[in-house]
């Protein structure tokens, strides 16, 4: 019970400094962000799936300059038996983000991170604004 | 003839220059101090009565007798040893930060409004006389000027006419202005008033001078008050947000730091000359940034001499107005700005993402059957759709831009529960917020409010899709019933699952529920079946090609067990067949349960349903 515990408040923990991370990179060094990602992980950015973290950069540097801020932040262990023992956390923002010098829009995100070696690693990534999908 | 009277003249003479001799030293000395205090009695009167006078006005309302005569005795101390021989001193009106002037008319309730207007403006030629939110208030008439020159000219004009009663008029003037008290009725004539200067072909409000407007007289609408020029923001935002051009010259602004949101509030903004006001410093027109301005005008404001040179005046105005091609009336040279601003465009959503094809068909059956248990009172026989050990938090929050405020639905039945780690510090508090086991879990789910969900507005995305293990994001708006608000209040959820595979099914091993309101754009699609059935989403997978049956038709075998049993059981409580004839009615409906519990009433009401259906 105590080491269930443990995972628990180390998900919290983890997700506290990955996001704090993330979004600096992703608003400030954007051309560092393939680091964060596993060789083959995975963005679903607004529906538009992206695979590979080389993929991902690319992608990523197409998109306008961005300054996100955090509303909430939410974590879980992945149960054992989902991921054979291999710690992984599940990470969930919600917040507003700015494109270049547009209005304010609101975002929800999604990671799946594994700890390889001494490194956290996004195993997935799904983006999607709060917006109407036909505009 | 002996000079008999040569000594008289002599004398005389003697006497006189005597007189003289005297009257020269008198004149110096004593004298003085007798024809000279006659005289000084006559100025002394004379001042007093004006400094008299003087103080009434200032202590009007509070003034008494014998205040008076403590004031006028006070001044006559003061006043001692003053100038002698000097002309009558006319005090000179002392020029106002503000540029507006109070004229008050002692006994001016005597005659009539236009009497006085006609007396004033004829002494004041060529100056025009606009009196602003004249009033009379017991015996005394008070009204403001806009210009100096003309305050001046009426402050000297005091106890110079003639009345037809015999009396002087009394005309007291000093720097000021009254207190603005805003209403409904004023409000509503200012709105006249700038109907009537608006031009909607060229989208252009003409406020120039506005306090100047003929229809405003008798209050006081000038835009170096706040609240003025709040409420004509106001109104402008309420009744012309699609305006482009406004003039606000002549209106004697100071200030502008006290608007706020203003290029929300006329977002069109293109065109904004602002010339001949008082206007001190360029940070004033911080109130406006944002706005679109193409073509401004500043000059004749105090701010405009502060710069060295035009570049930096120019600079300081772009740094504000990026977009700004015309400064007071002189075309700009276009700026130049770097490549790398380019306007970059986001990607366009997509409504579905799945990494596998296989994964598709199995996500689909999987919500489908979770939200129609889900939107159901009884929500418990999800307790089959989790693992035991399943994990489960929920978050919420208000979308940006519409917060917790009289027009939104509040997500206060949430707040309990909401496990926002960034304000959720306690390690014990967030092991608690996390429902561990799926008792725990599916209990919370039954206590949640009760929903219809709109699955044409659903997201999907697969992201993960491996034999141990499915991560999957639904997003998505839902009507949220019976919670208490006035109307049901419509949501906006965003889920993630990780699903293992159980038995011949699958099951949820952990849920993060993000809970928020759907926002006004998104709430006009809600609800709103679009008129061609969208094709199966097509899938961005890789690796894996998809298997010889893309159909819609569910395979029954990702249906767990447990599951259907647990749908047998709702829909044996719906119709009130046993359970043999309400798993009958599931298997030749495909395990579709709405189109089940279509075909049983359907078959129900048309009396065919056999008797025995019924028999438990």
């Amino acid at each position: 019970m105590d080491q269930a515990r443990a995972k628990i408040n180390d998900a919290c923990r983890v997700a506290e400094e990955f996001t704090k991370l993330y979004y600096e990179t992703v608003d400030r060094k954007r051309h560092l962000i393939s680091r964060l990602y596993l060789d083959t992980g995975l963005l679903s950015w607004n529906g538009n799936g992206v695979t590979g973290n080389q993929n991902i950069l690319k992608f990523m540097i197409d998109l306008p300059t961005t300054d996100h801020s955090i509303t909430t932040l939410d974590a879980q262990p992945i149960l054992d038996s989902a991921v054979n023992g291999q710690l992984s956390f599940i990470i969930q923002v919600s917040g507003s983000v700015r494109y270049q010098d547009k209005p304010l829009k609101t975002f929800q995100q999604n990671f799946v991170v594994t700890a390889q070696g001494d490194k956290w690693k996004i195993v997935s990534d799904c983006f999607r604004l709060q917006e109407p999908l036909n505009k | 003839m002996p000079k008999p009277n040569y000594g008289n003249r002599q004398s005389t003479w003697v006497k006189d220059e005597y007189r003289h001799d005297n009257r020269d030293r008198r004149v110096t000395f004593k004298f003085s101090h007798r024809q000279g205090s006659k005289k000084d009695n006559v100025r002394d009167w004379t001042t007093a009565i004006r400094e008299h006078l003087q103080d009434e006005d200032v202590d009007m309302g509070i003034s008494s007798t014998s205040g008076r005569v403590i004031n006028n005795k006070k001044f006559n101390k003061k006043k001692k040893g003053g100038r002698k021989g000097s002309p009558v001193p006319v005090r000179k009106l002392l020029e106002g930060p503000t540029g507006w002037y109070r004229v008050i008319i002692p006994y001016g309730d005597k005659f009539e409004k236009t009497f006085i207007i006609k007396l004033l403006q004829g002494k004041l030629e060529p100056l025009a006389l606009w009196p602003i939110a004249w009033q009379t208030q017991g015996t005394t008439v008070t009204f403001y000027v806009d210009e100096y020159k003309v305050a001046e000219r009426i402050h000297s004009m005091d106890r110079q006419i003639q009345l037809p009663d015999g009396f002087k008029l009394l005309l007291k003037v000093h720097p000021g202005s009254p207190n603005v008290d805003m209403n409904a009725t004023t409000k509503e004539k200012m709105k006249l008033a700038m109907a009537k200067r608006y031009n909607p072909n060229t989208k252009a409000l003409d406020l120039t001078k506005f306090h100047a407007d003929p229809d405003l007289q008798d209050c006081f609408c000038a835009l170096f008050k706040p609240i003025v020029f709040i409420t004509i923001i106001d109104i402008i935002e309420e009744n012309i947000p699609e305006l482009e051009a406004l003039n606000l010259m002549d209106n004697k602004i100071t200030l502008l730091s006290f608007l706020k949101k203003v290029s929300k509030k006329m977002p069109n903004l293109k065109i904004l000359h602002m010339g001949n006001n008082k206007i001190r410093e360029i940070q004033q027109l911080d109130a406006f940034e944002g706005l679109p301005i193409i073509d401004l005008v500043l000059d004749r404001n105090p701010l405009c001499d502060k710069f060295k040179d035009q570049q930096a005046y120019i600079s300081e105005v772009r740094k504000r107005f990026p977009k700004c091609m015309k400064l007071d009336g002189i075309d700009l040279p276009p700026p130049i700005s770097f490549d790398i601003a380019e306007d970059h465009q986001l990607p366009n959503p997509q409504q579905t993402f799945l990494c596998n094809a296989e994964g598709g068909t199995i996500v689909r059956q999987f919500l489908e059957q979770y939200f129609l248990i889900y939107d159901t009172d009884n929500r418990q026989p999800l307790l089959q759709a989790y693992h035991e050990n399943a994990t489960f938090s929920l978050t919420m929050a208000y979308p940006y831009g519409f917060g917790k405020d009289k027009n939104v639905s509040w997500l206060n039945w949430y707040a309990t529960d909401n496990r926002n780690l960034l304000r959720v510090q306690d390690p014990d508090r967030r092991c608690k917020l996390l429902k561990q086991g799926h008792v725990a879990v599916v209990s919370f789910l039954q206590e949640m409010p009760k929903t219809k969900h709109d699955m044409h507005s659903f997201t999907v995305d697969l992201t993960i899709f491996t034999p141990q293990m499915l991560c999957l994001t639904v997003s998505g708006m839902f009507k949220e019933l019976k919670s208490g608000h006035k109307f049901p209040p419509l949501r906006y959820f965003f889920r993630t699952l990780v699903i293992i595979p159980a038995g011949s099914g699958f099951c949820i091993a952990n849920e993060v529920l993000h809970i928020t309101n759907t926002t006004p754009t998104q709430a006009k699609d809600a609800f709103k079946t679009p008129p061609i059935v969208a094709p199966p989403p097509s899938p961005v997978s890789t690796g894996a090609s998809p298997g010889p049956s893309t159909s819609m038709a569910p395979p029954a075998v990702a249906l767990d067990d447990n599951m259907k049993q647990e749908m047998v059981n709702q829909m044996s409580i719906q119709s009130g067949m046993n359970m043999e004839w309400s798993l009958k009615c599931l298997q030749e409906t495909e395990w579709d349960f709405q189109r089940a519990s279509l075909v049983f009433q359907d078959l129900h009401t048309r009396g065919v349903v056999p008797p025995e259906a019924f028999v438990k």
